[in-house]
């Protein structure tokens, strides 16, 4: 009789197992393995929460999905009258996850007993840290919440990817959540190189010595604000400077010779001849002399000083924005910026 | 009323408004010193008289119209023979609008008056100007030729007037650095009588120191 009940019971396991290798992801073992714990099949659904756990993929649990499993783990396991492979379960969870608590209507008091039991007795913390964070003036700072599964000390650094430490963040107990700043800067006060860092929260056990850390990868960058262009040259608003020569003069004699002549022929055209007196010929003079002397000094090009005192007020003013705008620059190069970007975090035992 | 009168009211009008117009974008006024030649001419003789006169010119210019008032007064004594004196009075009101920068174009009255003891000759024209203005040396020395035709001409003398044309050629030096600039003109103009009774020709050189501001 009792083996034909192990033998029973062997072919219901193999069964278990035999839809379980069936399925290819974790999701699908952890789904198979809460069906079995539904069941009562423990020991199925103890093996499938296993297998979903330590299967790497693909596609890899999520962290809810992961603290899914392990509750249900921890619960079979006690079902299975394995308490401390229970505790095990829930420590796991509890690192993963030092806020998550058993449902209260999915799981029976002695299931959150336990939990409750291995919670106090865990020492972990669990960080949430903003992926950027830009430090641009004195005030702004990396926010870190920390959350405890229990009442314990803890010592937050930040670190250099060499281990070395460089600025002691906070030193203190920690129970529910904590938030922790950290400005970019070192304990000597200078903002900290471009390069990759570490948030290290260490938590102590009761005599003092590290049981666990909590490892936040920082990456920073030294940002420098994008310069501003100079004003355009102000060539478009430019006017010529000096009169072409040649042409200038050209024009210049032929417009003085046109008016002499005109003067000359104007008793002729306008008084039928009957005019013409001598003193016109002043008239005459000035014009042939402006045209000529003009046409003489122009032979090369000369200066036009309203235009060059135009061109002055213009580039002036050009050149006044200009230094603006490179002192502006220059104070912005003055400027350091950090841009602090994290990843996800790890959790450790302690040495 | 006399032409005399006319013509000082008109300028003096128009003189006292530029200087009033506080929204003035440029405003200008000259004073001017005339060599005067006149002969008048009729059928198989003539006289010729010759003298000095003195006048000045007002200018508001708003954009591309101008407004212009001048006024002349000079004494002519004959070139031969011993014929009394005259006076002569000129003053005009012109309207100008510039369509492009290097041309002008003017209309307006202009009243004339010869004024001798024993009677006075007023003749009135409104006028139809066209100046055309050209550099020599760019913002120095500025060339200009004007004429202008008498689209309606009167005078108070038989057998009434026959139409009036003239021109005018001359110089603009504007000093460097200062709101003054000499003018050099030779202006000359002739009037007629009706059935060609009579002309009478001015011709004028002038000297005029102008004053502008904006």
């Amino acid at each position: 009789m009792r083996i034909r009940a192990t033998f029973l019971a062997l072919a219901v396991l193999t069964v278990s197992l035999a839809r379980a290798a069936r399925a290819q992801s974790p999701a699908e073992q952890l789904a198979l393995g809460i069906r079995a714990y539904g069941d009562l099949e423990y020991d199925t659904a103890a093996a499938l929460f296993r297998a979903a756990l330590a299967l790497p993929g693909p596609p890899p649990l999520t962290d809810a999905e992961r603290a899914r499993a392990l509750v249900h783990l921890g619960a079979t396991e006690l079902f299975r009258e394995r308490r401390d492979a229970a505790a095990a379960a829930f420590q796991a969870l509890l690192v993963l996850e030092p806020r998550y608590r058993p449902d209260q209507l999915v799981f029976p008091p002695e299931v959150s007993g336990l939990f409750e039991e291995v919670r106090l007795g865990t020492r972990a913390v669990a960080a949430t840290v903003p992926p950027i964070t830009r430090i641009d003036a004195a005030g702004d700072q990396v926010i870190v919440w920390l959350y405890a599964t229990s009442y314990h000390q803890i010592e937050v650094a930040v670190l250099h990817a060499n281990g070395v430490r460089f600025r002691s963040v906070y030193a203190g107990g920690v129970g529910d959540s904590l938030q922790v700043l950290w400005d970019g800067r070192t304990d000597t006060g200078a903002l900290v190189e471009a390069g990759s860092y570490y948030l290290d929260v260490d938590s102590r056990g009761i005599d003092g010595r590290v049981v666990r850390s909590l490892v936040v990868p920082l990456t920073v960058e030294r940002v420098h604000l994008d310069a501003l262009p100079l004003p355009p040259p102000p060539d478009a608003l430019m006017v010529p400077e000096r009169v072409a020569a040649g042409g200038t003069g050209v024009r210049a004699l032929a417009t003085g010779l046109a008016g002499a002549v005109a003067v000359l022929a104007l008793p002729a055209v306008m008084a039928g001849g009957s005019g013409g007196m001598v003193e016109r010929l002043a008239v005459v003079g000035a014009f042939g002399m402006g045209g000529l002397a003009t046409f003489l000094s122009q032979r090369h090009t000369q200066p036009i000083p309203e235009n060059i005192a135009v061109n002055r007020e213009v580039r002036l003013a050009w050149q006044r924005q200009a230094d603006a705008v490179i002192a502006a620059n220059a104070a912005k190069r003055q400027e350091v910026h950090l841009l602090v970007r994290a990843g996800t975090p790890r959790t450790g035992q302690g040495p | 009323m006399s032409a005399r009168v006319v013509a000082l009211v008109l300028a003096g009008a128009l003189v006292a408004s530029p200087l009033a117009a506080q929204v003035a974008r440029f405003a200008g006024a000259d004073g001017r010193i005339y060599r005067v030649r006149f002969r008048s001419a009729v059928q198989g003789g003539g006289e010729a008289r010759s003298g000095f006169a003195a006048g000045a010119q007002a200018r508001f210019v708003r954009g591309r119209v101008t407004l212009e008032a001048s006024y002349a007064q000079g004494r002519l004594t004959a070139a031969t023979g011993s014929a009394a004196p005259l006076s002569l009075v000129d003053g005009s009101l012109a309207f100008a609008f510039r369509p492009k920068p290097w041309l002008v174009l003017k209309t307006g009255p202009h009243l004339r008056g010869y004024v001798a003891p024993s009677a006075t000759e007023r003749w009135v024209f409104w006028e139809a100007r066209a100046r055309g203005e050209s550099a020599i040396v760019p913002y120095v020395l500025e060339a200009h030729l004007e004429g202008w035709v008498a689209l309606a001409s009167g005078v108070n003398v038989d057998p009434g007037a026959g139409g009036a044309h003239g021109g005018e050629a001359g110089l603009t030096l504007r000093l460097p650095q200062l709101p003054f600039s000499v003018r050099l003109a030779y202006a000359v103009d002739r009037a007629k009588l009706a059935n060609d009774a009579r002309s009478e020709t001015v011709e004028a050189v002038f000297l005029g120191i102008t004053y502008s501001r904006r």
